[in-house]
């Protein structure tokens, strides 16, 4: 049985509609990513019992916790605005949500904790001179300190620089690693989520797009919605290319090869050829550059390792790349 | 879920009860004698072509101090506000006074330094050689302006400089890169800037002035000076006519209750500029002009109160005494028999009060930060709408139906009656500290496990803690200087310092005054050091 398992979940506000089933193994590491509005930080609260769903329930480790009061779920939350007690010292904020008396244990369990996110000797300071990364640092060992049976992690790196954000990214998966601790990480950067998790889920408009791992999700989008929220890439209507198919084929610029010359269709049997296209911009990006392109009016995507001479271009793909989604 | 179960609300049932019995009994109180006999009372009022003086008086004597406060100010606020020099921090922290500083010892510095016989006058006969008093201001509707400018020339200094310091100049060079001189850039765009504090300061002052009491009583000295509050009193304690003081008094609270709602939408906080303005180190000719104004402000400030010291100790002919303080402290005879039971009576009633009001302004703050109700904030505003005398008046009905008599009940009427005058000001001190606390702080202590009680006393309540001691500071000095109700109220049975001042005044033993005016001074000064100084180190932004 899951260890968290969300069933049929329903919050209303106004015109927005949270509706949603969720389940999540013990010790595995959940991204949910989704753009802004997707219900993502709001699921996190149904979870913690910030908000009261409708309808619905959510079972943690065997336990209905959908009516109980937050402070006895087990839960425990980092949240992406500074949260720490501006009265206590950073000792003392993790020290405040422990379970047990002793003085002794507590102040070695603070110790340690500091030391596992990378802040050993901070116990004493001042919360309110940290920086922002040693702030997100210190809510994480508190949040750990209360013995959570899971952790929730309401973009906890987004108002960090880039740098710091990888920097403790890394450290949360490692932390993850070592305690084995169930983790429910919300994001709205999909580079983050895929570089941290072992599965994500995907929300648009209040439901569950698609689920999976990131490979999985961006090799075999099963929406369009999906597909262009993974990553780039290009869909045309499917008529254009396939005779009497519906809806769009979607590929990744990656998978499409330019060529300067004409192909001859008859020769490449296994690819889909689209020819005199466009090209309309054609930018660097490092390891290459992308072209945008102008085939018929509509526009394509495609990833080169060089830069066209002409202005007008063939592409092909291999059949089985294209991806037939509505 | 259950994060507004009420918790909040419940524990401030205890104020809003206070604020409710408090301030509505003793109101209807009043009403019922305004509404005696079918309205009699009341239509009288309204048809009496001496209200309509009265009103037209008090609109008078507040606009006019109000607008002569805000003018006086500008010039001071635009040099302070531009300029850092040593001793700028000293003359705000003076001008923070004002708010502390007790109405009663403006009308006893006033009568010591400014009478016909103050010691201005001495001081000018033998500089003139006169035999006769050089300048005549007291007893006079000059008197009463001058005072309160006096009282709020400081306040409106204060305000208005706060407000110009938090202007960032970088508009004023926006309007100089384009072409526009410094006064046309002083009128088109810095003075629009500052229109909203200048109202702000304008506002209070205006409705200070309007529930004055005890100044426009002593130092108008005339009959013919009279607002609403005065001739409320005079009312129920001179001609003793309880039903016209009641009418007037519903009267009075329907003008006031009209000029808050007016008033109300100009008194809303701007939000602070994220860049404050540099401040230039003045030099030279500018360093010489700020000291010169800085002269000007201890010499219109400091002699009132000084002269209060000083004739506490010499005669009127200038020799050394103790002779006042001895009374004090062995009892005299005539009020000075009653001064120690005043200064113990006004310490336990203002420690009492202030105390309370903390206690429960904080808990109704947080209930109304919580909710973001609309309806507390409303509430704890009434009393401010009603005016102190009304209140005290409705306290005096109040104790006339207790039918027996004894110091404590006095006593307990005096606190209940100070304390619901300042439990609104507790409130609205109390408040912003409230509103500071970030909405997810208790919720990340929820998810940590932590009790709403626990969250409440670690986490919630270490915000307010600074506002509550300048609450606690802010309660204390108005209760310590509290006249309007207290003298309303009185029955001679309890006396506070300030209303045996103002008896003292009355009977020309202006030694004994100035010897309790003098401990008032100390006490005020003491409460304004704890309100002002400390706990800033822990200051929560």
């Amino acid at each position: 049985m899951a260890y968290l398992e969300i069933k049929n979940i329903e919050k209303k506000y106004g015109s927005f509609n949270l509706s949603l089933s969720l389940e999540a193994g013990e010790g595995e590491f959940l991204c949910i990513i989704g753009p802004s509005g997707s219900g993502k930080s709001t699921l996190l609260s149904l979870i913690a019992g910030l908000e009261e769903p409708d309808s619905g329930s959510i079972i943690l480790d065997g336990r209905d916790i959908t009516r109980e009061k937050i402070q006895d779920r087990g839960i425990a939350m980092v949240f992406q605005d500074f949260t720490l007690f501006p009265s206590m010292n950073v000792q003392k904020n993790i020290e405040f949500g422990m379970k047990m008396r002793e003085k002794t244990k507590r102040r070695n369990l603070a110790a340690n904790l500091l030391k596992l996110v990378g802040l050993e000797g901070y116990g004493k300071r001042s919360v309110t001179s940290l920086s922002g990364g040693e702030a997100q640092r210190v809510q994480l060992a508190r949040a750990l300190a209360s013995e959570p049976g899971i952790l929730l992690l309401d973009e906890p790196l987004s108002a960090l620089d880039p740098p710091m954000r990888k920097n403790i990214r890394n450290a949360i998966r490692a932390i993850h690693d070592s305690l084995g601790i169930t983790m429910l990480y919300v994001t709205h950067d999909r580079e983050e989520a895929f570089s941290i998790s072992d599965s994500i889920v995907i929300m648009n408009e209040g439901r569950i797009a698609a689920r999976g791992s990131a490979e999985e999700l961006y090799r075999h989008p099963s929406d369009l919605f999906t597909a262009f929220f993974t990553g780039e890439g290009t869909a045309i209507p499917a008529h254009l290319v396939f005779e009497n198919m519906e809806g769009s084929v979607f590929f990744r610029p990656e998978e499409a090869t330019i060529s300067e010359d004409e192909l001859d269709p008859s020769l490449y049997t296994m690819h889909v050829i689209f020819s005199g296209c466009e090209v309309v911009s054609c930018e660097f990006t490092g390891a290459g550059y992308m072209l945008g392109l102008n085939y018929k009016g509509y526009p394509l995507l495609c990833q080169s390792a060089t830069k066209p001479r002409r202005k007008t271009v063939s592409l092909m793909i291999l059949r089985e790349s294209l991806r037939n989604l509505i | 879920m259950a994060r507004y179960d009420g918790y909040y609300l419940r524990r401030a049932l205890p104020g809003i009860a206070v604020l409710v019995v408090l301030f509505l009994i003793p109101l209807i109180t009043t009403f019922s004698y305004a509404f005696h006999d079918g309205m009699r009372p009341l239509m009288e009022i309204f048809e009496d072509g001496y209200t309509y003086r009265l009103l037209s008086f008090t609109l008078t004597e507040s606009l006019l101090s109000a607008l002569l406060s805000v003018l006086a100010a500008l010039p001071f606020a635009a040099y302070f506000s531009r300029y850092t020099f040593p001793g700028r921090k000293a003359v705000m922290t003076l001008s923070a006074l004002a708010f502390t500083i007790p109405t009663i010892l403006v009308v006893l510095g006033f009568v010591i330094w400014y009478g016909n016989n103050g010691l201005l006058n001495d001081f000018l006969m033998r500089l003139t050689g006169r035999d006769h008093s050089v300048i005549e201001v007291l007893y006079s509707f000059r008197a009463i302006i001058l005072a309160h400018v006096y009282l709020n020339f400081p306040i409106a200094f204060l305000l208005i400089t706060q407000a110009w310091e938090g202007l960032s100049d970088t508009t004023e060079h926006a309007a100089y890169t384009l072409g526009a001189g410094r006064i046309r850039t002083f009128f088109m765009v810095t003075l629009p800037r500052l229109r909203g504090s200048i109202a702000a300061a304008f506002i209070l002052i205006f409705l200070f002035c309007f529930s004055s009491f005890s100044i426009i009583l002593v130092l108008g000295g005339n009959p013919a000076y009279s607002t609403f509050e005065t001739e409320i009193y005079r009312r129920v304690h001179i001609s003793v006519d309880r039903e016209g003081a009641a009418a007037l008094s519903v009267f009075a609270l329907c003008v006031s209750s009209l000029l808050l709602i007016i008033t109300g939408p100009g008194m809303r906080r701007r939000k602070a500029e994220r860049r404050q303005r540099e401040l230039i180190k003045a030099k030279g000719g500018t360093l010489a002009a700020a000291y010169a104004l800085v002269l000007l402000i201890l010499l219109f400030l400091l002699p009132p109160m000084l002269s209060i010291i000083y004739r506490a100790f010499y005669t009127k002919e200038g020799a050394f005494t103790l002779k006042a303080w001895n009374d004090i402290a062995e009892g005299g005879t005539g009020f000075m028999s009653a001064a120690s039971g005043a200064v113990i009576a006004s310490f336990v009633i203002a420690s009492a009060v202030s105390l309370l009001s903390v206690f429960l302004g904080a808990r109704i703050a947080m209930a109304s930060a919580k909710r973001g109700s609309v309806l507390l904030p409303l509430l704890s505003s009434m009393p401010m709408a009603s005016g102190s005398v009304t209140l005290g008046l409705g306290f005096s009905f109040l104790s006339a139906m207790i039918p027996f008599k004894s110091p404590l009940i006095s006593l307990l009427l005096v606190i209940a009656a100070h304390l619901v005058i300042v439990l609104p000001f507790s409130v609205r001190t109390i408040t912003p500290g409230a509103r500071a606390i970030p909405a997810l702080l208790p919720d990340a202590a929820y998810t940590l496990g932590a009790s709403k009680r626990r969250t409440r006393r670690k986490v919630e309540m270490p915000f307010l803690y600074p506002y509550m001691r300048k609450a606690f500071a802010f309660s204390f000095a108005l209760s310590l200087g509290e006249v309007n109700a207290t003298l309303t109220l009185s029955d001679g049975r309890i006396s506070t310092i300030p209303v045996l001042i103002y008896r003292m005044i009355g009977s020309y033993n202006y030694q004994g005054a100035a010897a309790l005016g003098t401990i008032l001074l100390a006490e005020a000064l003491i409460i304004f050091a704890i309100g002002e100084c400390g706990g800033k180190k822990n200051g929560i932004s």
